[in-house]
């Protein structure tokens, strides 16, 4: 049978909206009433009068305007810092880590500001890439609700008066022999662990308590009892030659997701003629992003999880001689599921990897184990170079609550974590924070704890300041400011040093404390320049396990079990005020703005959900009422909240956006746990309307996306891309030829470059990162929920994720999608990124009255702004729905209150491209002010261009190395070797022979293993 | 970290030679960095005090010694009048010959005045004793003469006379016929009368001046439409053209905070343009000098040809500096220049692009700044018309840079009759090389 593609449930049921959407890129009237402030009846008649007052005021005010240029003042530096020259601008390499996503980063500044992060190509972890979350960071600097000074008592205050006011409660807590503790998310700064240090010598009564928002305690517990090693290790997913997650969605989000997505997208890239790939099995509740690249994905609730890796345990250790764990009942379908991937993990010894992403000590030793039985420990865990992002202890929080909750605590630093609002119960704490003599926030703004606490001390953002960070063991990076702070912020390690006594300047400090730990050979400034120390460490070594395993306890119980998970935009909250991560698209729902209760379309069913009722949800701590998303994918009996929404005090952007999921999870025992059942009611039958992009810019059900399965691969390397050919008529014959033999246009002629670029769709994991990237180095408008709801997301590149399934193709034919339901609950899915495709024989060029949009001989599609009238006729003649029109003017325009709306959030602009204004057309450049840049530096320099020493914004960033830009001209460029027509690569929608510069390369799925069964 | 590899990589540029600014020759700019000129001064004034021959005091004076002193007022050293009365002669030469040596045998003058000096530290001359002497009686003569009345300076080439409109003479030509007409045309009406009284005719019963008009109107009909159809294509013509100026602002010569005259500077005193404007090499905006780069040359003239000390001031108030400590305050203020040249935001251009690879003069587009104008104004149209105009017809300097060969072969296997290609030929007319 053939397979169908469908963007949502929209589709397949085929919708009135959705047949509306797809049928009307600009469904909306022109809101010309509005406009003129008149009810429409009035404007039956044509008000000829009133067309020329209009006409004449305008023509007046157009020519008035221009006849009057303003002066224009221009401002020298007086005295110019000798590294800034204007117009060019300087890369700094920094580090990024703020408790949650850890980056080496190169940050590109002009004129001393930040505008732009990127990939640090040293260092070993993050190499050179970076998520959607850490190159959004850059706009969070310029974040208008940040705090200007210190707070003391809710009110602005001097740092001199907060130091004395808090050195003197100190002083008083510690004269009473009172607790001091100290509340923060990971430190992996050596320093400022070394500052915190200094300030428990003085007071001797601190404990530093650290805890992850997301915890991975229970991993850290596991690792100890097992090996003995209280430590996270180092995973190496590229060697691998089969990848089993349970519950871990470590493509987007689980400990170090960028380095992750990197060596797993090694695994499946099929470049140079490669014939073999990693499987990658994947178990787990709501459909993630990682569950959605899986060759086999299994949907299991919370409460059979514990089973069924004991029963893995058990199907590995039964060949491998360990003992086997009793009372591990898995039958029927899931057990023979549970068999092929034992099968496959015992075929891979020492190559395969178990990842577990679940918060329990039992699961996370029966892991362990299974890992250790198959020698995966050495080759693709290395306990030995432990990963330090995640040293959070959740029995240490729990004692500190208790401390907090019994009134021992004297004073509570609280730094780098919003415990108020990530803690289950931070209601409660943020109560009982008021009651404790002295409590300080560091965190850069009121919000939920900041709003408890006495006093607000901000810390620098983290482009603004020192730091060093130790990722992994003996693996270092540092940051130095690009910018000199904003507000009046001190950084935390500096406030410590402060109050220990000891005042210093935090560079001063963390140099001094380098400078006799240096290698030989490499100075400070090498150091500051690199970004990176790499030590050499020793080579992993290999582990049994020494834990005693048992059945985990299961909580199963008649009912729904809710999934708290994290989304790849907001992650746990932290940057929730950021408007470029809200209005990110889910990749996998394509919602923005919002969190919902994502519920399997199986029970939607049965319970008669539809999508956006409101219903309400409870559980043990706590209720909400939320919109249901019907969402494909989703294990029957599940559903799934995510984190980072219902900030209060965030900001703006953040505040009154979806519910507080983190108020479902439970502390169970002495782990955190993020599942457990709840009770759904269904409240109001109100239809809640989503701002979500899954439906817009729709291909309308043509083929856009190929796919084809190893096996078939191997056998036919262009299977699943087989050309399509027309009949043509020749002489009397009927000849049947390639699309592109048959063409009315010419052939189109090139200069000195052809530019182009390549996408891997067996490389692309969805994450959006790219979209965060193009629109920083874009200048993308946000237009925020409402303009989205109406299709006018402002995005240049989309990932559209297409669910399929197996289906009768002929009932599709008929317009009846609906039989095609029962086997859509469990899609296979695909992400597929579309941008303008340059195409060389353009649709858009030729109907565009005003010539604003024309080719160059470069083979860019050229939009020319200021020549655009706004027909809108280049969209609608666009087959890849690519082009973006400018509604409103976003940019100071009250209405679109986001970052271009104030001085603050101007500066993120890059200032090499325009800011788009009203009633233009505007869409992917292929970021030709990067071209434009390298051709400059090469004839300055009289050299030809070097191949990859261009390179555009999303391709630089992706985590995979999906997107590939290059010349076609050059012979041997990377972009020339990923082109094999005769293979997997192909032009989107080939048969219009429109001539894309832009080309896929078909997805290969790693399935033959679920086909046998 | 970047810009210090940039800057090594043009440090090799640095000459110690000044190139003088020839116009056929602007735009080889070898002096980049500020030192380089300062060293390139030096050198030549160490150059010349050896192997002058000269026993004119006033050409050694000037030649070794102006940089740091005068006559009657501090500049780096001190003023230099009644030196001889307050030093020896003998402890003079020592001095002038080399100071460092003076001040380290601990002479209690020569320390103080070392440390009243913020520790600068004199330049030693390898001049002959005779040399220095014709200096000192120079110091001694110059300084005898009375203060020089302050010249207000006039510029030397006649401005041209402003000429005197013609339209009041027109007025009251035209006013004089009028009235001319009026009494002829009474003179006829009186003689008409005297006619028709004489004959014995009737008065003519007067036509209303409405119907007359109307008359007129009926027998001048053609003439009406050619005047009209004149006058609507004479409005459309004037006013197409009137509409095509809106926004450009050729010859736009604001008034600026100070009186810098680039005639002066660039012209008179042959400074690169690139001294100042550096950033033309480097990349899109050619830049305001920051006011450092003034004072590579107003830390010592303090006085100027045209303004005497008062806009030089404004520098000096500008960063906060105190001339006679040579110390510089608190309080700077930075210098609001009214911008000249405004491209809008949705056109990028980039000077680099121009000078280092196309190697265009600066005059092309900004005229001949050198000559004529005291204050910058906009020179050229900077419409997209004249951006294109030129990009037809300058052809590309290929040779000598590798970027383009490729590019040039492939040109010339295509158009193997031509020998250079404009920017056209290349794309340079196409929407995203400067839209984007």
């Amino acid at each position: 049978m053939e397979k169908k593609y469908w963007k949502g449930v929209e589709e397949l049921r085929n919708d009135a909206e959705f047949v509306r959407l797809k049928n009307d890129e600009f469904y909306e009237p022109l809101p010309i009433d509005e406009l003129i402030n008149k009810k429409s009846e009035d404007i039956t008649v044509t008000p000829r009068r009133d067309f020329l007052k209009f006409l004449g005021f305008s023509v007046a005010a157009a020519s008035l305007a221009a006849c009057e240029a303003p002066v224009r003042k221009t401002i020298p530096y007086l005295i110019r810092p000798d590294q800034i020259t204007p117009g060019i601008a300087n890369y700094y390499a920094s580090s990024y880590f703020d408790g949650y996503d850890y980056a080496s980063i190169v940050v590109k500044t002009r004129e001393g500001r930040p505008i732009k992060i990127e990939g640090n190509l040293l260092s070993s972890v993050s190499k050179g890439k970076v998520n959607a979350r850490v190159q959004a960071a850059v706009l969070s600097l310029y974040d208008n609700a940040r705090l200007r000074g210190p707070m003391m008592g809710g009110s602005l205050a001097s740092w001199a008066d907060t130091d004395k006011a808090i050195g003197e409660k100190l002083a008083s807590v510690a004269s009473k022999g009172g607790k001091i503790r100290i509340l923060s998310s990971t430190i992996i700064s050596p320093s400022t662990l070394r500052a915190i240090g200094d300030f428990s010598k003085k007071y001797p009564s601190t404990k530093h308590i650290q805890f992850d928002a997301i915890s991975f305690s229970a991993m850290r517990q596991s690792n100890l009892e097992s090996f003995g090693v209280n430590a996270i290790p180092s995973y190496m997913f590229n060697k691998a030659n089969v990848i089993v997650g349970i519950e871990a969605d470590f493509l987007v989000n689980w400990i170090s997701p960028v380095e992750y997505a990197a060596q797993y997208a090694e695994t499946r890239k099929l470049d140079g003629g490669k014939k073999e790939m990693s499987r990658h099995f994947q178990l787990e509740s709501a459909l993630t992003v990682t569950g959605s690249n899986a060759d086999m994905r299994m949907g299991v609730k919370p409460s059979q999880q514990g089973a069924m890796v004991a029963a893995l345990y058990n199907a590995v250790a039964g060949k491998t001689g360990g003992s086997s764990i009793s009372g591990a009942n898995v039958e029927g379908e899931n057990q023979k599921r549970i068999e092929i991937i034992a099968e496959a993990l015992l075929s891979n010894k020492g190559k395969s990897l178990v990842v577990c992403g679940i918060n329990d000590v039992a699961i996370q030793n029966i892991v362990n184990s299974i890992n250790a039985l198959l020698d995966n420990y050495g080759t693709t865990i290395d306990l030995t170079t432990t990963c330090n992002l995640r040293q959070g202890s959740d029995a240490e929080l729990a004692t500190l609550l208790s401390e907090v909750e019994k009134g021992e605590v004297g004073a509570i630093l609280i730094y780098n974590c919003n415990p108020a609002y990530t803690l289950p119960n931070g209601k409660a704490f943020a109560d009982s924070l008021k009651r404790i003599e002295l409590s300080v926030y560091f965190g850069d703004r009121a919000d939920e704890t900041g709003s408890a606490c006495q006093y607000i001390c901000p810390d620098h953002h983290p482009l603004e300041s020192w730091n060093d960070a130790e990722p992994k063991k003996g693996i270092y990076s540092f940051a130095q400011p690009t910018i000199s702070p904003l507000f009046s912020t001190r950084s935390f390690a500096e406030s410590m040093l402060n109050w220990a006594g000891a005042p210093a300047d935090f560079h001063d400090y963390m140099k001094a404390g380098w400078e006799s730990k240096l290698p030989a050979g490499i100075s400070w400034e090498k150091l500051l320049q690199d970004g990176v120390l790499e030590t050499t460490s020793s080579a992993a070594s290999k582990f049994s396990s020494k834990a005693s395993l048992s059945l985990p306890a299961s909580s199963e119980k008649a009912g729904f079990e809710m999934v708290v998970y994290e989304k790849v935009g907001l992650g746990n909250g932290a940057q929730a005020n950021n408007p470029w991560l809200q209005e990110l698209p889910d990749p996998i729902s394509k919602i923005t703005w919002d969190n919902y209760l994502a519920v399997s379309p199986k029970d939607a069913r049965e319970k008669g959900w539809s999508q956006g009722n409101i219903v309400s949800v409870k559980n043990g701590n706590a209720s909400a009422k939320v919109p249901v998303v019907i969402q494909p994918g989703q294990t029957p009996g599940t559903v799934s909240l995510a984190v980072g929404y219902g900030r209060v005090g965030a900001g703006k952007t953040a505040d009154k956006i979806g519910v507080n999921a983190y108020a479902f999870v439970a502390m169970v025992g002495n782990a955190l746990s993020y599942s457990g059942p709840v009770e759904i009611s269904k409240t109001v039958d109100e239809d809640y309307k989503f701002a979500a992009t899954q439906t817009h810019h729709t291909m309308m059900g043509r083929e856009i996306v190929k796919e084809t399965t190893l096996e078939d691969y191997i056998k036919e390397p262009n299977s699943g891309n087989e050309p399509e050919l027309f009949e043509v008529k020749a002489g009397k014959d009927i000849q049947k030829k390639p699309t592109e033999k048959v063409t009315l246009w010419n052939e189109f002629e090139f200069g000195d470059h052809h530019w182009g670029m390549s996408i891997d769709l067996n490389s692309c994991i969805g994450c959006g990162a790219c979209v965060v990237a193009c629109t920083a180095e874009n200048n993308v408008s946000v237009v925020g929920k409402d303009e989205v709801r109406r299709s006018r997301e402002m995005h240049w590149m989309r990932i559209d994720r297409y669910y399929s399934s197996d289906a009768d193709p002929k009932e599709h034919e008929k317009g009846d999608l609906k039989l095609m339901e029962i086997p859509s609950d469990m899609p296979k899915v695909v992400f597929q990124p579309v941008m303008c495709q340059h195409c060389n024989h353009a649709p858009c060029e030729t109907v565009c009255p005003v010539i604003a949009t024309s080719h160059s001989s470069e083979g860019l599609n050229q939009m020319t702004y200021n020549r655009c009238v706004g027909t809108r006729y280049c969209a609608n003649n666009c087959p890849y729905k690519v082009r973006r029109f400018n509604w409103f003017r976003y940019q100071d325009n009250a209405k679109f209150d986001f970052n271009m709306n104030n001085d603050l959030g101007k500066m993120v602009l890059n200032p090499d491209v325009v800011v788009r204004s009203r009633g233009v057309m505007e869409k992917c450049s292929m970021c030709v002010q990067r071209i434009q840049e390298g051709k400059l530096n090469a004839k300055k320099l009289g050299r030809p261009i070097k191949d990859g020493e261009i390179n555009i914004a999303c391709a630089q960033t992706c985590p995979t190395s999906a997107i590939t830009f290059g010349d076609y001209k050059v012979q041997d460029s990377n972009l020339n070797k990923m082109w094999k027509p005769e293979e997997r690569s192909y032009h989107l929608l080939g048969e219009l022979d429109v001539q894309p510069n832009v080309f896929y390369n078909t997805k290969v799925r790693n399935v033959e293993a679920e086909k046998e069964s | 970290m970047t810009t210090i590899g940039c800057w090594i990589k043009y440090s090799d540029k640095i000459s110690p030679f000044v190139r003088r600014i020839n116009k056929k020759n602007m735009s080889y700019p070898y002096i980049t960095r500020y030192f380089a000129f300062i060293i390139s001064i030096f050198f030549v004034t160490l150059l010349n005090g050896t192997t002058a021959n000269a026993q004119d005091g006033a050409a050694l004076f000037n030649a070794n010694c102006t940089s740091c002193h005068a006559v009657k007022e501090k500049v780096i050293g001190p003023a230099l009048k009644g030196i001889e009365q307050r030093r020896s002669e003998e402890w003079l030469l020592k001095w002038i010959k080399n100071s460092q040596s003076v001040i380290k045998s601990g002479d209690e003058y020569a320390v103080k005045l070392f440390n009243d000096n913020n520790h600068t530290v004199m330049t030693s001359f390898n001049l002959k004793d005779d040399e220095i002497k014709a200096i000192l009686a120079y110091v001694k003569t110059e300084a005898e003469k009375p203060d020089a009345v302050a010249v207000v300076p006039t510029t030397g080439d006649g401005q041209p006379t402003e000429s005197k409109p013609i339209w009041p003479y027109l007025l009251i030509a035209l006013i004089v016929l009028y009235l001319l007409s009026g009494v002829l045309r009474r003179v006829q009406e009186t003689l008409a009368k005297a006619v028709r009284n004489r004959n014995n005719e009737p008065e003519p019963i007067p036509v209303p001046t409405k119907v007359r008009n109307r008359e007129w109107i009926r027998n001048n009909k053609k003439l009406i439409a050619l005047v009209l159809i004149g006058l609507t294509l004479i409005g459309s013509v004037k006013g197409w053209y009137d509409l095509q100026s809106i926004g450009i602002s050729q010859g736009y010569t604001p008034d600026q905070p100070i009186k810098y005259s680039h005639k002066l500077h660039a012209g008179k005193l042959q400074i690169a343009c690139i001294y100042c404007h550096s950033g033309a090499e480097r990349g899109k905006v050619a830049g305001i000098p920051s006011a450092n780069v003034c004072m590579n040359c107003h830390k010592y003239v303090r006085k100027g040809p045209e303004s005497g000390t008062e806009e030089i001031a404004k520098i000096y108030k500008a960063l906060d500096y105190d001339p006679d400590k040579g110390t510089y305050g608190t309080n700077p203020k930075p210098i609001q220049w009214v911008r000249v040249h405004n491209l809008p935001d949705f056109a990028y251009f980039n000077h680099s692009q121009h000078f280092v690879v196309g190697k265009i003069e600066c005059q092309t587009c900004h005229g001949p700044v050198q000559d004529s104008m005291t204050v910058a104004g906009q020179y050229s149209l900077l419409t997209m018309g004249w951006c294109i105009d030129c990009h037809r017809r300058t052809p590309v300097k290929m040779e000598g840079n590798a970027y383009y060969d490729n590019l040039h072969k492939e040109l010339k296997a295509k158009h193997p009759s031509d020998s250079t290609f404009t920017v056209e030929k290349i794309g340079g007319l196409e929407c995203a090389r400067c839209h984007y």
